[in-house]
């Protein structure tokens, strides 16, 4: 088995990849994702693009045009096309560019997507997985740096993973696709160019099932996507101060593993859940919900969330800054749990 | 001065050619846009008004709506809008009793056909804007409205700047059944359908009432072996099977095609031939119209009781020679500055 | 136009009849309060559906509307299914967790009705898609109102057909009215088949209350699509009988309309014809009414006989799986 070290960006175009290489059903369709096809050129075998951040550099060559398409600026269309697709024999991955994109064709992810198998009584399924760009900390302000995987997490009939790792981005996208059900996956923008060792093997990672990232026996963190980063940076410092916290990346946020959540708050007795969503109506505040249901009689402290405040992501950098939650802010939580 | 009828058809230059010949579409904006420099016309020429049929698209009231005129009077008339070729019929008789000069007709030949049977001796102006057309002329809508307008100024002489159509008469077990100004087809088609023929191998007989080489539809078909002007006292009657010629004959538009006709003879004014086709359906003008039930006779009859039509050249023409436009011209010309 | 068989005009006719039969049982069911929820009915439109459908097969997709019942049934569904659905029964085409307007049968190629105007655009795109992938001659009707005319998802979704060249039809059923808003007033084109040019594709308006006229045009359009030459945009103008739903005083309707409706009934329009050209006896055209009658008996009884769902049966049906 090789292990090499890869991007992020490189791990997610090494999933669908594999999956397009195991699975001819398997499609890939988006604004841009091939290259623009003006930009093709088939001489040189290149693709100018690969999207707009060059993640799907390169599968144009390798699996054609028939199965890898760009799409014109018709999010509700070709979304709607990846489900009806889905739902009559393909396995499509479809690019939205950005999450905030979401309010042009948020009824073809989850009135129908997201619908079809309950409302036609489990006579339909809907293998579809579409990627989609989320995270603040590129001064690219409101319209292109939210998160909002909460409001897919709401849905029933979807599925929400949000990768952290190269190594988790590629065995849980690969999940993703072999998966029956419709699932959102979230990639993290600032994550991108991060990398990490990832095998060169087919894998998956499956769904449903969160990492302890870093065992701890004082306090429990939950952080999701790019903040279970923030976290470990935290729980470095903590671990000098004598607190030694326990990390936990749920991975995938519907259906969530709630099970390793909450033993590890029985174990540690103090909860803080760090989310870069917005906090009302989060993922966040369902977890904290979920340890004052389940786990109320463990906890000795109130449980902390860590999250950006309810306002949209601002442009300036100083403000923007501000926005994100970091490791001070985690420390404080959990120090509001030990004081 | 007299009043300037308009029949705008809506529904003209929109059928299934569309997908199997790739023929024209005449969207209705385009319409509007003609009907709008026809009025512009009119209004330069001086005419004081102008009676329009309404329909559900609202050609009138919106060609109306975009224009900015000096002197004309446009009414959109109170007519039948059933959305059925009725309409165009029912509105060709009430511009007639308002006293029309004459009546500008937008559709092809399908339309002119209906205008036909309620006109009765007011002159029609036709412009093309239909799939088959064979009756009407492609003209630009302004010259067509200043040719209506000499009319209406009395500017030209009827009689020599018009001239009369024949048609061709539909008996079906002896009672005159319908009329088609151009072509008269028997089908094997069942039923009416989307109303257009296409396909030359469901044409059993064609009858003509002109065959003028270089116009497309199925009166090529006789023009390819024959030219029967629109203004000569002669028609034609074809059986469409093997055993006689062969010609290559523009039937639509993207189609060129063999087709074989058995026999064919020309037909003076007044001839009536009897058809052998038994079931099926009669197209008139391009367009199946009727469904033959078992046991029923037809026959076709060509006869000069066509309408007037403006011959919009000879028109010009001659009120040029009159010196019309120079007298029009004669007053002060406005100061754009 | 293509030959019609006796076989097909009688499969034209029986269908037609029995989606008439449905529909006005539906109309009286709800009156009674028999049926929760809320229903629109397909009446008047029968000659649309019917006459597409005629030029498929099981293999090929449609795409529904609200107003969807009349497509279940000229693409094969069955009636007891839809009666139990629309009672909301075990029994039901999705176990009575649709309903009247999400009634679908995947295997019959009806991907369902759908609540949202205009959704179905979409989605037809995707068996289009997946035909062309898969290489397959497969068809997809996308049948969609003269109010979902407006919508943007058929603007965009006409637009990549066509840059695609899908293998799907466009079906406007243009039955006057957006709810109670008349299609003079919420279309700049009075002709949505006028939209064609734009989006590189043939475009034509027929009679949707012909069933030979709407056969035609779909046999031509539907050929087209095998072949792959791409999409068709095909309005079939019509009536429907009822309100946009059941309970719709039909206040925005005048006599004169209802009336001129009446006279174009497409069922009535098909008997005579046939008759009158000696292609089928009125004795065998009123044995089928008596059939499809009978059939719609059965179906109700069917529905009310049948047990509501387990209240286990909440829960299943979200996901395949739940990891």
């Amino acid at each position: 088995m090789t292990i090499r070290n890869i991007t992020f960006r490189e791990a997610i175009n090494a999933g669908i990849r594999q999956e397009m290489r195991l699975d001819p059903t398997v499609i890939l369709l988006g604004e841009d994702v091939a290259g623009g096809a003006a930009t093709f050129v088939e001489e040189a075998g290149e693709e100018a693009w690969g999207g707009v951040l060059g993640v799907t550099k390169g599968l144009a060559r390798e699996f054609g045009r028939t199965r890898v398409l760009d799409t014109p600026i018709s999010e509700s269309a070709f979304i709607g096309a990846a489900v009806g697709a889905a739902s009559t024999g393909l396995r499509p991955v479809v690019e939205l560019m950005f999450v905030g994109f979401l309010g042009v064709c948020l009824d073809q992810i989850y009135n129908q997507g997201g619908k079809l198998r309950y409302m036609f009584g489990g006579k339909a399924q809907v293998p579809l997985v579409v990627r989609t760009l989320i995270g603040a900390g590129f001064r690219a302000a409101a319209q292109h740096s939210q998160c909002i995987y909460s409001v897919f997490t709401h849905m029933p009939g979807l599925k929400t993973v949000v990768p952290s790792t190269p190594r988790n981005a590629k065995g849980l996208l690969a999940a993703a696709i072999r998966d029956n059900d419709p699932v959102i996956f979230f990639e993290h923008i600032a994550l991108l160019d991060t990398d990490g060792p990832v095998e060169d093997d087919d894998f998956i990672i499956p769904l449903g099932k969160a990492e302890i990232v870093k065992p701890g026996k004082d306090v429990t963190i939950v952080a999701i996507g790019r903040m279970r980063h923030m976290a470990m940076q935290a729980a470095e410092q903590l671990a000098k101060d004598g607190i030694d916290v326990e990390v936990i990346d749920p991975l995938t946020l519907s259906p969530l593993d709630e099970d390793a959540i909450l033993s590890s708050v029985k174990k540690t007795h103090r909860l803080v859940v760090v989310d870069e969503d917005t906090p009302y109506c989060s993922v966040a505040h369902d977890i904290v919900a979920l340890a004052a249901q389940q786990a109320f009689g463990y906890l000795d402290a109130a449980p902390q969330t860590v999250t950006p405040p309810h306002v949209s992501v601002p442009f300036s950098p100083p403000l923007e800054d501000a926005y994100i939650p970091d490791a001070a802010k985690i420390i404080a939580a959990v120090k509001a749990t030990t004081a | 001065m007299s009043t300037v009828g308009i029949i705008a058809n809506p529904a003209s230059g929109k059928d299934i050619r569309r997908l199997v010949a790739h023929a024209s579409v005449f969207d209705n904006n385009e319409k509007i846009n003609i009907l709008q420099r026809v009025l512009l016309a009119l209004d330069a020429m001086g005419v004081k008004r102008v009676a329009i049929m309404p329909d559900y698209y609202g050609l009138g009231e919106r060609a109306i709506d975009g224009v900015k005129l000096a002197s004309l009077r446009v009414d959109v008339i109170d007519s039948p809008m059933t959305s059925t070729e009725g309409d165009s019929t029912v509105a060709a008789a009430r511009l007639r009793e308002l006293g029309a000069a004459c009546i500008i007709v937008l559709g092809g030949d399908g339309t002119n056909r209906v205008v036909a049977k309620g006109c009765g001796s007011t002159p029609i102006v036709p412009i093309s804007t239909g799939t088959n057309n064979v009756f009407p002329v492609m003209v630009e809508g302004t010259v067509a409205g200043m040719a209506a307008g000499l009319l209406a100024l009395g500017a030209v002489d009827a009689e020599n700047t018009t001239y009369q159509a024949k048609r061709l008469e539909v008996y079906i077990d002896q009672e005159l059944a319908d009329i088609a100004l151009v072509d008269l087809v028997t089908s094997s088609d069942l039923f009416i359908g989307t109303r257009a023929i296409w396909d030359p191998s469901h044409i059993r007989e064609i009858v003509l009432a002109q065959a003028v080489p270089g116009r497309i539809g199925l009166s090529a078909v006789g023009s390819c072996i024959q030219a029967v002007g629109a203004q000569h006292d002669t028609g034609m009657y074809l059986e469409i099977g093997t055993g006689g010629t062969q010609v290559l004959a523009p039937l639509g538009p993207g189609l060129v095609t063999r087709i074989a006709v058995r026999e064919h003879h020309l037909m003076a004014v007044g001839d009536e031939v009897r058809l052998k086709s038994e079931a099926g359906t009669i197209a008139l003008d391009g367009e199946r119209q009727i469904e033959i039930y078992p046991r029923q006779t037809v026959s076709v009859r060509l006869t000069n009781n066509g309408p007037r039509v403006v011959d919009i050249g000879r028109c010009m023409a001659e009120a040029t020679r009159r010196g019309v436009f120079q007298r029009l011209g004669a007053e002060p010309i406005a100061d754009s500055r | 136009m293509a030959e019609l068989t006796q076989d097909q005009l009688l499969w034209i006719y029986d269908r037609m009849r029995l989606i008439r039969e449905f529909e006005n049982r539906a109309s009286a069911l709800f009156a009674a309060g028999k049926l929760p929820g809320f229903v629109h009915l397909y009446a008047g439109e029968e000659a649309i559906g019917v006459g597409i459908m005629a030029n498929l097969t099981d293999r090929d997709f449609i795409t529904s509307t609200h107003r969807g019942h009349g497509h279940c049934i000229a693409k094969g569904v069955e009636v007891n299914g839809m009666m139990a659905e629309l009672y909301g029964k075990a029994t039901g085409s999705c176990k009575g967790k649709g309903g009247s307007m999400h009634i679908a049968d995947v295997d019959k190629g009806m991907l369902g009705a759908n609540g949202i105007v205009g959704a179905g655009g979409p989605l037809a795109c995707g068996p289009g898609l997946m035909a062309k992938v898969k290489g397959t001659d497969q068809v997809t009707i996308c049948f969609f109102g003269d109010g979902a005319a407006e919508q943007g998802t058929m603007h965009e979704s006409m637009n990549l057909a066509s840059i695609w060249k899908l293998p799907v039809v466009f079906v406007c059923e243009n039955n006057g009215y957006a709810e109670s808003t008349p299609v003079h007033y919420h279309s700049a084109s009075k002709d949505i088949a006028d939209r064609a040019t734009a989006y590189n594709m043939p475009g034509f308006t027929v009679n949707g209350t012909d069933v030979f006229a709407v056969y035609e045009a779909a046999h031509e359009a539907v050929a087209r699509a095998r072949r792959g030459e791409g999409p068709t945009l095909l309005e079939a103008k019509g009536f429907r009988y009822f309100g946009h739903f059941e309970g719709d005083p039909l206040s925005y309707r005048t006599e004169e309309e209802i009336a001129k409706n009446k006279s174009n009934d497409p069922i009535d329009q098909f008997r005579r014809r046939v008759i009158d050209r000696e292609l089928l006896s009125a004795a065998t055209l009123d044995e089928i009414d008596a059939r499809s009658k009978a059939a719609i008996d059965a179906a109700v009884e069917f529905a009310e006989a049948s047990p509501y769902p387990e209240l286990s049966e909440l829960m299943t049906d979200v996901y395949v799986s739940y990891r």
